[in-house]
């Protein structure tokens, strides 16, 4: 930006670049566990009903429509279309689980909770606060693409 | 202010236009398991395919029953040996067992093993009927040479709800 002075511009880009790296990451990561959930729906049913939360037609409403969710959010926030939309949605996703998390921790059950991407993870600390970062790093990216469209004050 | 707020509600209507899309991808890929679930059988589905699954993984497992593993527990010469995760085993585990997951078996466990008799009777379980990591173990210790391994797939639940010897911190 011409009114810019060069230390500004270059934090700018290194940001710019930051954003984008992770925007790819998220999406990538979202639709990793979506291929996963679709390709195992028995797997992820088994883990959606040891949370013991939902009646069993909502249990298959669940399994069916989540690694959707997760696969066409995360790929569309990969090339870049409708990317607020997507982290909205992601949001969402996130929001739901930390709820459900929390609730199946102050249930104290001992499961485990279908989130670790490369291992099995049980409910717990460490699972809310991945969630956490998540949410805050989808959080982050939305702001930033919410700001390049308001006019510079 | 209002351009904020048009923004967000543009970005709704989208994500409300993906979600849509979900879900008719979803019902359209997954409809048998959704009518499973709205006829309420998702559990004998569930039964039926894991039946399946361990016998297409883990056929040449031989697996006992609760019965069958009390009776070779009050024997008192198989080895038993809890598949789950460290902190469930301290917690409670059947009475005389070792602890020894799928994870330390592929890593330090084969040398921890080296000097065992290859022929001594082994039950392995994990936590209930539903997890596959008493299977997975029993695998690798059939593969380390271990011949007579088996799998007690009622899991640590039902030999607890059964009122059977139990031990906490070895």
């Amino acid at each position: 930006m011409p009114g810019m002075k060069l230390g500004t511009r270059l934090t700018s880009r290194r940001k710019d670049w930051l954003a984008g790296f992770l925007r790819l990451a998220l999406g990538t990561a979202f639709v990793y566990a979506g291929i996963w959930k679709h390709f195992y729906p028995y797997q992820f049913t088994e883990t959606v009903m040891a949370y013991q939360l939902l009646p069993q037609p909502l249990v298959g409403l669940t399994v069916a429509i989540v690694p959707w969710l997760e696969m066409v959010s995360g790929a569309l926030l990969i090339l870049g279309v409708k990317p607020r939309s997507c982290l909205l949605l992601i949001q969402a996703v996130l929001v739901v689980f930390l709820v459900i998390l929390a609730i199946t921790m102050l249930r104290g059950l001992n499961i485990d909770c279908g989130c670790g991407l490369f291992s099995e993870r049980q409910v717990g600390f460490l699972a809310i606060l991945e969630d956490m970062l998540l949410l805050a790093l989808a959080a982050w990216l939305y702001w930033l693409e919410v700001q390049r469209l308001l006019p510079a004050r | 202010m209002t351009l904020l707020r048009r923004l967000l509600a543009q970005d709704l209507a989208w994500g409300i236009f993906i979600l849509a899309l979900a879900l008719g991808l979803g019902l359209q890929s997954h409809w048998a398991l959704v009518r499973s679930g709205f006829k309420g059988e998702l559990a004998s589905r569930l039964d039926e395919w894991r039946e399946q699954y361990r016998q297409a993984e883990f056929g040449e497992i031989k697996t006992v029953n609760l019965e069958q593993a009390y009776a070779l527990h009050r024997q008192g010469q198989a080895l038993f040996i809890d598949a789950r995760p460290r902190s469930e085993f301290q917690e409670l585990h059947i009475a005389g067992a070792i602890n020894l997951t799928t994870e330390a078996l592929q890593g330090y466990g084969v040398q921890h093993l080296s000097g065992m008799d290859r022929q001594r009777q082994i039950v392995v379980y994990c936590g209930q009927q539903n997890c596959d990591a008493s299977l997975e173990v029993a695998e690798l210790l059939q593969a380390q040479g271990f011949s007579q391994v088996m799998a007690f797939t009622g899991g640590f639940r039902a030999w607890d709800e059964a009122g059977y010897p139990v031990d906490i911190a070895p």
